[in-house]
């Protein structure tokens, strides 16, 4: 658990003496705290502060990056088993798995559609991560050609998923420098594989039926010098992973046993529900997870789900802002104009539905918070009312130029209607009188 | 030129053509009642014009008036200009009116150690054989008297002026006055003869409603008087919101006239009340909100009410009065508070410092409410503040029958629980006219103990009882009969109002929550809260912690140490050992912004609920609750 | 070495009977006592403990339902009895939740439909039923209480209680014994304040069911999610308040965007891809019923929870 500013500010030197660039050390420790400042800050810390600071702010998982360039990620260095707690920092990887028995011209189309595929939500651009090219023939040169076909089309992060070490340094030797995931050693090939992942300086997963088989391997692989390592648990259900990965997201963050500190890597194509195995995967601590190619409706819905669960849930609830529709509204409905703090939205939203008067909700971005904070605070100007009205092109849908606003924005009217060159009309605080208001004020 | 006669009254003023009337009566003394800052918005400036010509848009503001009232005269102060000589009628509601306020600070005894002394020295005139210039020989004196050595006190150059005349005028009988600066001592006076005994110092609350002085003795250690009026800024806007976009609009000059004009009043009157002279005033200490000090000085406080909140100055400032005009001595020294942030200021300083929260081992909880509040925690090695906006419906705003701590207010309530009838006092004892804050919270929490709302604030609408009826838009509950009222009209809490009241002290207390949560500790460690603000003073203890606006630590550990601002002021001026440890209080203070505090809106809705949605947190309140439904079954 | 899961919980979910078997007083051909769970969803070790219930949702008014719905289905739409009968016999559902869409015409009056409604899906199906009420506050009581009546005995679960309205639902279900949905918007402290209201209007603990209120996936699941998990966190931490089973209806997953936009050759796909990404998230947070509208959706889930659970599932046919 992380410590307290209060529990911080104890172990400072408690002196006030501003050279961490914060007025006083209780100041310092709240950033601390928040993880907005590091404790090398600090000139005055002794040796057993250092080491307890230290401990509670490096991170119980390792940080591990797959691939290099533009479509490389990072996966691990995470801190909670429940996201709202704080949240999920780095969102699976999700890899799309070809064999090497593939023909080539497959393998590049697979390729290219994880290189150009993208899905647009809410101002984001989705994607898939990587390919992950099995050893399915069981021949090195094979493999090798699979992985050149791969690296011609794209420069994506790939895994390299075979147990022979033969077919490994084969692999290696094409795309070894660009920080492919090596799937996967077990004690059988620990050594070999150890040697490989150390020379090209790659990450490494390695494969165990048991949780202790696990600890056993990392352990090795550390001492044999490779850091970089990914938990493969092997699962054969999806109970199976569910209990595991949960059990080594406990441990891990707990620091009860540091030899499980790494991410988990999650092969759904293996499973027998690949679809219900890729939403375990996303929601139960999977880190990179290999699948199949995706049918467009399971690849939606994978990339959303991810895109929710590594949302952060502490933030305010916010709508995207935009013009909303209620019913079929024509050129002459009422436009209502509020924030897009999502209870105000959906609350507004629900009253007007009731009203069974068609209308448009122009939703305007105050960055999530309310009406009354959004005015208080700033954030809410006749500026971003009239950049709204030109940015969602609501001149274009209604024929008349009056806005209503919320009753607790009235303060700005008439510097609305001065920029704007609309009409305004303070609608009421409360929204379940927003009914009334239109029936009496929009018949007007 | 053109004159105004304002009725009832028959003040009189000389206005130029083209004035505003809101001008004119504001000159004329008159406290009109303006709450968007004469902007035309509030409708609250109405005035009736009985003879003479105005210009006035009946058509842009006649949403303000029934076709009666216009037809009577009826305008809007703010926005109708003098076009000839003009008699207006000001209803009495158009006028703000007068309110309890709270001057009695916290009785504490206050060692006496004032910043400012006065030394009446009779001195050898200078000979031949002695030929010491005037000034080593008047400083020697003093040093002889018991002031300061003669090498550490400064003497500014208008001072040093007069020396040579006085001396000899007064036939070398003299009295100095000295003052403890930053960095030493100051003469900053010299009056002929004994004067040792004229030496008063002013505490100053630069509240952003009300005013409040407290005139002292120096010599003897005494108050003298005590005086207190309105913030004359109040014409400018109602909340310190307002008064800065006033400032953006028309400049800073007019607000920073009116606070000196305000505190200058109440000095005045402070000082005819003493019957003493106010050039005997030699130490005017202020506390007051970042933005008031701001205000006050004539610095632009344009930067604090926006992101990223940054007022121009923090540390305690010193300066003569006269630069700012304050009608005392204008050699006297002006002190004002420091602030913690824009949010946090002088005022809660100042409670900190009369509360002694930051003296002691033990963690104290300090809360000051009004308009916006104030939440300090902590003790002697760490504290941690924040701010917020309560919401005005704790000062009876934003409640249909709110109303401030005036006349005819109800400010006690109780629920029979059979009848569900009312027992309520008013202020005054008049005939109700709404319910102020205090009254608010009695409510809140007969209501619930009676079980007429459920913990959300609904109200249960199955209880057949005439008191409790669906009216325009809410269900609700009728606190007084129209024939008991002042205005013959039923006054009713609805459940709208009840929902804002729970907003308000749900932000109260998720602000303690969360300070107790950055400091990782729980109610049981609070050995006091302290309540500070003229609100605070008339609370029912038990119901605040009904409501659960406070956290529960038990009703014998709250104290209401009232005006915390001007106990503190007071402090600071009689005080200068206390007053020296005013900006490392303002330094040790660590601000919290609440908005940026990921678990504020978590902690804020787990308060919407009475009194809580944790009902751990509130074991008595529990029980009190748990046999009141009994009783009621 | 060994390494085990260990929380250290205290709570655990208190139990809810939906549906009565005739020697349990009504007419069921199956009842269900969910909840009961002391950790977190699927990671009970007993064999044999149970999976989520997969609910259909049907209405007696198909103009109120999405036509991806209406189309799969075809004219039993138009017959509540015949809809929820397919629900068990082709679909394979746990249970059944009738929406009373009747009700939300303007002016609606003729309560004595309710009862038949009611009546025409109890004879329809060997289920438990869900009723959701109406939408309408001025005929709140009357339609709970005339649902209440034509379902005495058969342990059903009644929609919707909310914070601004539970009393006149709680009354009926009260009346009747019947359990209650309650539901507040996605907020663990709202949450606990629905269930302590009407824990002090008289509803037990074992006839209370939680509804955080779903948001279909990409619009506003990332918070219910979270609310869900909050929740059964709470409960497992020993608040009794919190401690009921959790229902999950992402009604909007046939309307969001993604969906309504999506090629017409594919539209069912993603229309039950994004009902069971949903459901066996939700499931995996806590949500122990789980209702979907797209009978394709209902196997899906099935097998997953299958995968999930030791031992035998519970419910179904499955």
């Amino acid at each position: 658990m992380a410590l307290k500013a209060l529990d911080i500010y104890k172990l400072l030197p408690r002196k006030n003496c501003k050279e961490c660039g914060d007025p006083t050390c209780l100041t310092f420790a709240m950033k601390l705290a928040g993880g907005k400042a590091d404790i090398s800050l600090c000139p005055y810390l002794d040796e057993e502060a250092k080491s307890v600071l230290g401990a509670t702010t490096r991170p119980p998982i390792r940080l591990v990056k797959l691939g290099i360039g533009e479509h490389s990620f990072a996966v691990g260095e995470e801190f909670v088993l429940y996201r709202h707690e704080k949240t999920f920092y780095h969102p699976p990887g999700i890899m799309f798995r070809v064999p090497d028995t593939m023909p080539p011209y497959e393998i590049s189309g697979v390729t290219a559609r994880v290189r150009d595929e993208f899905f647009t939500r809410v101002g984001a651009d989705l994607r898939f991560n990587g390919i992950a090219i099995e050893n399915a023939s069981g021949s090195a040169e094979i493999f090798a050609r699979a992985v050149g076909t791969v690296e011609k089309i794209a420069d994506l992060p790939l895994v390299l998923v075979t147990a022979d070490p033969a077919a490994l340094s084969a692999a290696l030797a094409l795309c070894g420098t660009y920080r492919p995931l090596i799937h996967a050693a077990t004690p059988e090939n620990r050594t070999e594989f150890c040697a490989l992942a150390k020379q090209h300086d790659c990450p490494l997963v390695v494969k165990g039926k048991t949780i202790d088989e696990l600890a056993q391997l990392t352990r090795d692989c550390t001492s044999d010098g490779v850091q970089d390592l990914i938990l493969d648990l092997f699962p054969a259900s999806l109970r199976d992973f569910m209990i595991r990965s949960t059990t080594i997201r406990q441990l891990a963050i707990t620091r009860a046993a540091p030899d499980l500190g790494y991410p988990v890597l999650l092969d759904a194509s293996l499973m027998e529900l690949p679809d219900a195995a890729i939403t375990l995967g996303i929601t139960k601590y999977a880190s990179v997870i290999i699948s199949a190619p995706l049918s467009p409706a399971s690849a939606k819905a994978a990339l959303t789900l991810r895109q929710n669960i590594y949302t952060d849930p502490q933030k305010p609830i916010q709508m995207n802002p935009g013009l909303y529709r209620i019913g079929n509204p024509g050129k002459d409905a009422p436009v209502l104009m509020t924030v897009n703090f999502s209870l105000t939205f959906f609350t507004l939203q629900g009253y007007l539905e009731s009203t069974r008067l068609p209308c448009f909700m122009l939703i305007v971005d105050t960055e999530g918070l309310s009406v009354l904070t959004a005015v208080a605070a700033g954030k809410l100007s006749e500026t971003l009312v009239n950049d709204s009205i030109k940015k969602f092109a609501l001149e274009d849908e209604v024929s008349h130029r009056i806005l209503i606003i919320p009753g607790y924005a009235s303060p700005l009217s008439g510097r609305i209607e001065d920029l704007t060159g609309w009409k305004v009309l303070v609608g009421p605080r409360d929204a379940a009188e927003i009914g009334e208001f239109l029936h009496e004020e929009w018949k007007k | 030129m053109r004159t105004v006669t304002f009725l009832p009254s028959y003040r009189k003023i000389e206005v130029e053509t083209g004035s505003t009337i809101l001008d004119a009566a504001q000159r004329a003394g008159l406290n009109i009642n303006v709450v968007c800052g004469g902007q035309g918005k509030c409708g609250k400036c109405i005035v009736y014009v009985q003879s003479g010509k105005t210009s006035f848009d009946r058509q842009k503001y006649g949403r303000f008036f029934s076709q009666d009232e216009l037809a009577r005269g009826a305008c809007l102060a703010c926005e109708t200009t003098v076009e000839s000589d003009l008699q207006v009628q000001v209803p009495e509601s158009t006028l703000i009116q007068e309110q309890k306020i709270l001057i009695n600070g916290l009785e504490a005894t206050i060692d006496f150690h004032p910043s400012v002394r006065k030394y009446y020295v009779e001195l050898q005139p200078p000979t031949i054989s002695d030929p010491s210039p005037d000034l080593s020989r008047l400083l020697w004196g003093i040093q002889k008297n018991g002031g300061p050595a003669a090498e550490k006190m400064y003497v500014p150059l208008e001072v040093l002026r007069e020396i040579p005349a006085i001396l000899r005028h007064a036939e070398w009988k003299a009295t100095g006055t000295v003052a403890l600066v930053p960095g030493g001592y100051r003469l900053v006076d010299l009056q002929e003869n004994d004067t040792a005994k004229r030496l008063y110092g002013a505490a100053v609350d630069l509240g952003s409603t009300t005013i409040v002085v407290y005139l002292w003795d120096l010599g003897s250690g005494k108050v003298v008087s005590i005086a207190s009026n309105y913030n004359r800024q109040i014409s400018c806007g109602e909340d310190i919101l307002a008064r800065v976009n006033f400032a953006r609009k028309n400049g800073l000059s007019k607000l920073q006239a009116l606070a000196t004009e305000s505190i200058n009043a109440a000095i005045t009157t402070a000082s005819n009340t003493a019957g003493i002279d106010r050039e005997d005033i030699y130490e005017v200490v202020v506390a007051g909100n970042t933005v008031m000090t701001h205000m006050l000085l004539g610095i632009d406080p344009a930067y604090m009410i926006a992101e990223p909140y940054v007022p121009v100055v923090r540390r305690a400032l010193s300066v003569a009065t006269g630069r700012i005009g304050i009608a005392c001595n204008p050699n006297g020294g002006l002190f004002v508070f420091p602030a913690v942030s824009d949010f946090i200021g002088g005022d809660i300083i100042a409670d900190i410092l009369a509360c002694g929260m930051s003296e002691k081992e033990d963690i104290s909880l300090l809360i000051d409410i009004g308009t916006n509040f104030e939440v300090v925690l902590g003790n002697r090695e760490w504290m941690f503040s924040c701010a917020g906006a309560a919401g005005p419906a704790l000062e009876g705003g934003e409640v249909l029958f709110g109303m401030r701590a005036n006349p005819g207010a109800i400010e006690k309530i109780t629920i029979e629980p059979d009848t569900l009838n009312p027992v309520y006092t008013t202020i005054n004892s008049l005939k109700p006219r709404g319910i102020c804050g205090s009254g608010l919270i009695d409510l809140l929490a007969e209501l619930l103990c009676t079980c007429v709302i459920d913990r959300t604030g609904r109200i249960n609408t199955g209880i057949a009882n005439p008191r409790i009826r669906t009216g325009g838009h809410f269900p609700e509950y009728v606190i007084a009969w129209a024939a008991e009222t002042d205005m013959g009209k039923d006054i009713v809490i609805t459940e709208n109002d009840i929902k804002n009241l729970i907003m308000s002290k749900a932000s109260v207390h998720a602000a303690c929550l969360t300070l107790m949560k950055q400091a990782g500790i729980t109610r049981r460690e609070i050995t006091t809260i302290y309540f500070a603000g003229a609100f605070g003073n008339y609370i029912n203890k038990k119901n605040a912690t009904i409501i659960g606006l406070i956290p529960e630590i038990g009703v014998d550990k709250i104290i209401n140490i009232g005006n915390g601002a001007v106990t503190g002021a007071n402090i600071a001026l009689v005080n200068r050992r206390k007053r020296k440890t005013l900006d490392d209080i303002a330094c040790q203070v660590a601000y919290i912004e609440l908005n940026a505090e990921s678990s504020f809106m978590d902690e804020y809705t787990s308060s919407t609920f009475l009194p809580h949605t944790d009902l751990t947190l509130f074991p008595t309140v529990q029980k009190i609750l748990d046999s009141c439904r009994i009783a009621k079954e | 070495m060994g390494f085990d899961l260990n929380f250290g919980w205290s709570g655990s979910i208190a139990c809810v009977q939906l549906g009565a078997t005739k020697s349990e007083g009504g007419t069921r051909r199956i009842s269900y006592r969910i909840g009961g769970e002391k950790t977190l969803p699927f990671l009970e070790k007993i064999q044999g403990s149970s999976s989520p219930l997969i609910t259909l949702e049907i209405c007696d008014n198909p103009q109120y339902w999405s036509p991806i719905v209406t189309n799969y289905c075809g004219d039993m739409v138009h017959n509540s009895g015949e809809w929820a009968h397919a629900a068990e016999t082709v679909y394979g559902a746990d249970m059944v939740r009738l929406y009373l869409t009747s009700t939300r015409k303007r002016d609606f009056s003729d309560i004595a439909s309710v009862g038949t409604t009611i009546e025409t899906v109890l004879s329809g199906t060997g289920l438990p039923l869900i009723i959701e009420g109406s939408n309408e506050p001025k005929i709140d009581s009357e339609v709970f209480l005339k649902c209440g009546e034509a379902g005495q005995g058969e342990r059903m679960l009644l929609g919707t209680a909310e914070a601004g309205r539970y009393r006149s639902i709680a009354a009926a279900a009260m009346a009747y014994d019947h359990s209650v949905i309650a539901q507040s918007p996605i907020d663990v402290n709202l949450a606990k304040q629905l269930n302590i209201l009407l824990k002090e209007i008289g509803v037990s603990r074992d006839h209370i069911i939680i509804d955080p209120y779903t948001g279909s996936l990409g619009y506003g699941f990332e918070y219910s999610y979270s609310a869900m998990e909050r929740i059964r966190f709470s409960a497992l931490k020993g608040d009794a308040d919190l401690a009921m089973p959790i229902i999950c209806s992402a009604i909007d997953s046939l309307t969001v965007k993604e969906v309504r936009e999506s090629e017409p050759a594919i539209l069912d796909d993603i229309a039950v891809q994004w009902e069971f990404t949903t459901g066996l998230a939700a499931a995996i947070a806590g949500a122990e019923i789980i209702c979907v509208r797209h009978p394709r959706t209902i196997p899906l889930l099935r097998k997953a929870f299958g995968s999930l659970t030791p031992g035998k599932i519970a419910g179904g046919e499955g």
